[in-house]
């Protein structure tokens, strides 16, 4: 029980200096036939770091999600995950590399149930061949016995037991979004993306899944980059946070010092409120 | 509680359970679900880690008499903890995991507890809010380190694995000890603190001794009390109801050590229905508010159905309807017509639905805690689900009077049990037992231990009864409940509240009047049930309240409320009712830890909705 985090700020120093990143997102810029939707964004991600990103709609962040699981392809900089170049890999590439996202809308499938879209999460550990799987022999069964191991741990993490045997689509939306976040972990990542984790839930089902986005970094050591709307949720949780607006970074830093800082405030608010805001940024 | 220098030749829950791992070590105590999967725990495991716990809380310094307190649901190490701690004569204090932190601050340190077992971040974040208000507490163990690992830093706090290895530490010094503890054990120990819910006023801790468990296990489980044939190793039972409460320890913890039952623990509260399916136990039981929950479940699901299917489950529940109603006649006895009946219903219909209700091997259910409807029993009655209400409470060890199989009389709460005292006081019609289950006294209270116990030992219930035959006990109402109209005229508000509760739609019915011209009601509706009855009707809601003030709500809930009054004396009936604008919460303190309506808070919470009645 060593108390080695010692306040919210977490690993990294203040103005962005992380040690052994595991990502390093290098002057990046990707635009649609001249039009930018990433101009020149550098961030790096420590190896425990819950690293947030926000801005206005329309300010490239979902972009930034792309470019790291391999959706788009930038035309200059350099994207590297533990010394890997994910630049021109393709996404299953990138996922099988251990990098795995949950997205805005959910992206389950509505008819299976939850431990069979859970079991899809672990479908690029399988390695064996159709003829194994259709004989059910050797390693075919005890890889799908393993997953299915794994699968009832994330049901256990996640406190999904109740739900176990229902198809996603007749559950509560805010359990939706939790199974959405159970099959990324399915795959047992080593970077998890999560693309506004609690966009449209309600209060309660926020507090809950913002307690398991904590758990799943102190608990299973996954380092997160958060892309989320609700300031409270982004300024509570993350360690650190990086302001993007117009595809451009603006800030980079703790949440008390993003918070502060006046070229976010105009961002956020506008120019005649210049001087208005100190502490908040909603 | 002086340490008895003779030394004990009779059986305690702790000898049973050890007895047992001699016998029949591979023998199977109980399951917990793992990662999906029933685990088991054999005698030999059980009683090996009850040894274990022991010498931790002899290496934490617990002394004969010190309080062990248990704040989690029900799981293996709750019975460990249990055992373990009786092991080295304390004593064990359960506490309901939805106490909130300040009841928590009271329960605490009003019982001076010096170990904690608290089961997770939750329960452990209670109790570190309210710290400064326990001196006497020494040691947190929490189980699922979850969150607490890394982050908590209060020297008090000890994970299970490390209380573990500090008993086997022991164990490896001083091999004997909990041995030699376990021999000094008297009669007169006192096992538990079982803290009542207490509808007015704190909770108050009532002591239970050696003398009274053995008392409830000759009467209730090698008597066959309550099930008949006794309980034996061959049954199987669902433990999901709070184990700090008298009737779950009876069920899990005392009828596993006694009569070697296989104990399974419910994932959550919330998987309960879907466990009850997989365990299919043998034995159950429930208080009324889960029985009147599976009723209205399996209606709303044939309700729900398609044509054909709803169609012939009317017809067949009509069938069970039928059979329920001459069993009741019978006092429980199958009759060749009934059994007839009820063969072809179970070969078209009952066989499936108990399945569905995890009640197929049902040889034995039972109801208490508080009162229940009678039609909610004839139901389970009638598609074969042997159904008794039994009554008793934590101050006589839960032993007063059961409804015997093949001798249920409805409406009733059933015989005394032999060997125990049973009265109605003529002048106030209160309900007295004398035997040796009668507790031993209220935990530094002994002005409320002197009016429960009068001088010759009875115990005053606080319950209301009369005979019916001179054999079986009809419970009136609490004591302080009755209410006393402007006329005059007593009346029991329990009775009208449960008929209104049985029905499907309404979860909570508090009928007002004292001292009023005419009796009034609060209703709170079941949002499970109306939500979906309202979905079915294309009436959009919102909220609990929103649902509850809809004028068709409003009308069915009149319909509910017209056709209980039929059945009621013209003083009896109810003039107006109001709905209650949230569901009620122990939380928020208008129920008691165990579900009960705190009547007095209610009715200052809600005055001006009560006084809206009588204008």
């Amino acid at each position: 029980m060593s108390a080695e985090r010692s306040g919210p700020a977490g690993p990294a120093g203040p103005a962005g200096l992380v040690e052994a990143p595991i990502l390093v997102f290098r002057d990046v810029h990707l635009s649609f036939s001249g039009v930018a939707a990433i101009d020149g964004v550098s961030f790096e991600v420590g190896p425990s770091e819950l690293f947030a990103i926000i801005g206005p709609n329309g300010a490239g962040k979902t972009s930034i999600f792309n470019v790291l699981s391999g959706v788009y392809k930038p035309q200059q900089g350099g994207v590297r995950f533990k010394g890997v170049d994910l630049i021109g890999k393709r996404p299953h590439k990138i996922a099988e590399l251990g990098v795995a996202r949950t997205f805005q809308n959910i992206e389950l499938f509505a008819n299976l149930t939850v431990v069979d879209n859970l079991m899809l999460g672990r479908h690029h550990h399988n390695t064996y061949g159709v003829l194994a799987g259709f004989a059910w022999l050797g390693r075919a069964r005890n890889r799908e016995l393993a997953n299915r191991a794994a699968v009832e741990e994330i049901i256990d993490f996640l406190e999904l037991e109740q739900w176990r045997r229902y198809p996603v689509g007749l559950l509560p939306y805010g359990v939706q979004k939790r199974v959405e976040l159970g099959r990324a972990l399915a795959m047992q990542p080593s970077l998890l993306l999560l693309d506004e984790p609690v966009a449209g839930m309600n209060l309660e089902e926020t507090e809950d899944m913002a307690r398991f986005i904590l758990d799943v970094r102190d608990e299973l050591g996954i380092p997160i980059i958060m892309v989320e709307h609700d300031m409270g949720l982004v300024m509570d949780l993350a360690d650190r946070i990086m302001v993007v607006d117009f595809g451009r970074p603006i800030r980079t830093g703790t949440p008390r010092e993003v918070a502060d800082d006046p070229d976010v405030i105009r961002a956020y608010l506008g120019e005649e409120h210049k001087t208005a805001g100190t502490g908040s940024a909603r | 509680m002086t340490a008895t220098a003779e030394r004990v030749t009779t059986a305690t829950l702790v000898t049973r359970v050890r007895d047992r791992a001699r016998s029949a070590p591979d023998g199977v105590a109980m399951r917990e679900k793992d990662l999906g999967i029933w685990q088991e725990v054999t005698w030999a495991e059980y009683w090996d880690r009850i040894q274990v716990v022991g010498h931790a809380l002899l290496a934490l310094g617990v002394e004969p008499g010190d309080r062990v307190a248990v704040h989690s649901e029900n799981r293996r190490e709750w019975l460990y903890t249990d055992l373990g701690t009786v092991a080295v004569r304390a004593m064990t204090v359960g506490l309901y995991p939805t106490n909130p932190a300040p009841e928590v601050a009271y329960l605490l340190s009003h019982s001076g507890a010096k170990v904690l077992l608290a089961e997770d971040q939750e329960q452990v974040d209670k109790v570190l809010a309210v710290l400064d208000q326990l001196p006497d507490l020494q040691k947190i163990v929490y189980v699922e380190p979850r969150g607490i690992r890394h982050r908590y830093t209060d020297p008090r706090l000890m994970s299970w694995p490390e209380f573990l290895a500090l008993g086997e530490q022991h164990r490896g010094a001083e091999p004997d000890a909990v041995t030699e503890r376990m021999a000094q054990a008297g009669p007169d120990d006192v096992v538990t603190l079982v803290y009542t819910s207490g509808t007015t006023g704190p909770p108050k801790g009532a002591m239970l001794t050696a003398t009274n468990v053995e008392f409830v296990v000759s009467t209730l489980i090698h008597g066959g009390g309550f099930t008949s044939p006794p309980p034996n190793e061959h049954d199987v039972t669902l433990s999901y109801l709070p184990l700090c409460h008298i009737a779950e320890r009876i069920f899990t913890t005392w009828f596993s050590a006694a009569a070697g039952i296989q104990v399974h623990f419910a994932e959550s509260i919330e998987t309960v229905q879907i466990n009850l399916r997989e365990v299919q136990p043998t034995v159950l039981f429930g208080v009324p508010r889960i029985w009147e929950k599976v009723l209205a479940g399996a209606k709303i699901r044939i309700a729900s159905a398609s044509w054909l299917k709803r169609s012939t489950s009317r017809f067949w529940l009509g069938v069970a309807d039928g059979i329920g109603r001459t069993l009741v006649r019978t006092g429980g006895r199958h009759t060749a017509g009934t059994r007839l009946r009820y063969a072809l219903g179970w070969l078209f219909c009952y066989r499936s639905l108990r399945d569905r209700m995890g009640m197929r091997k049902v040889r034995y259910a039972a109801s208490g805690a508080a009162p229940i409807a009678p039609e909610v029993l004839q139901f389970f009655m009638g598609i074969g689900v042997p159904m008794h209400e039994v009554y008793g409470m934590t101050e006589n060890s839960a032993v007063a009077t059961a409804n015997r199989p093949g001798r249920v009389r409805l409406g009733t709460v059933g015989e005394p049990h032999p060997g125990t005292e049973l009265r109605i006081d003529e002048a106030t019609g209160e309900i007295l037992t004398r035997h040796p289950g009668v507790f031993a006294g209220y935990w530094h209270d002994q002005d409320a231990t002197a009016r429960a116990v009068d001088k010759e030992g009875w115990l005053h219930t606080g319950d209301v009864g009369e005979w019916v035959d001179g054999t079986h006990v009809k419970i009136t109402d609490r004591m302080k409940d009755i209410i006393i109209t402007a006329g005059g005229k007593n009346i029991a508000p329990s009775e009208i509240e449960n008929a209104l509760k049985a029905s499907p739609f309404i979860k909570e019915a508090v009928v007002l009047g004292d001292r009023r011209k005419y009796l009034t009601a609060l209703i709170g509706i079941e949002l499970d049930t109306v939500g979906h009855w309202a979905q079915a009707r294309k009436i959009a809601y919102t909220t609990y309240r929103d649902l509850s003030e809809k004028r068709e709500v409003l009308a069915l809930v009149q319909t509910t409320i017209d056709e209980v009054n039929e059945r009621f004396a013209s003083v009896e009936q109810i003039k107006k009712f109001r709905m209650l604008p949230k569901e009620l919460d122990h939380e928020d303190g208008e129920l008691t830890a165990t579900q009960k309506v705190k009547r007095a808070e209610l009715s200052r919470m809600f005055g001006d909705l009560v006084e809206s009645m009588y204008r």
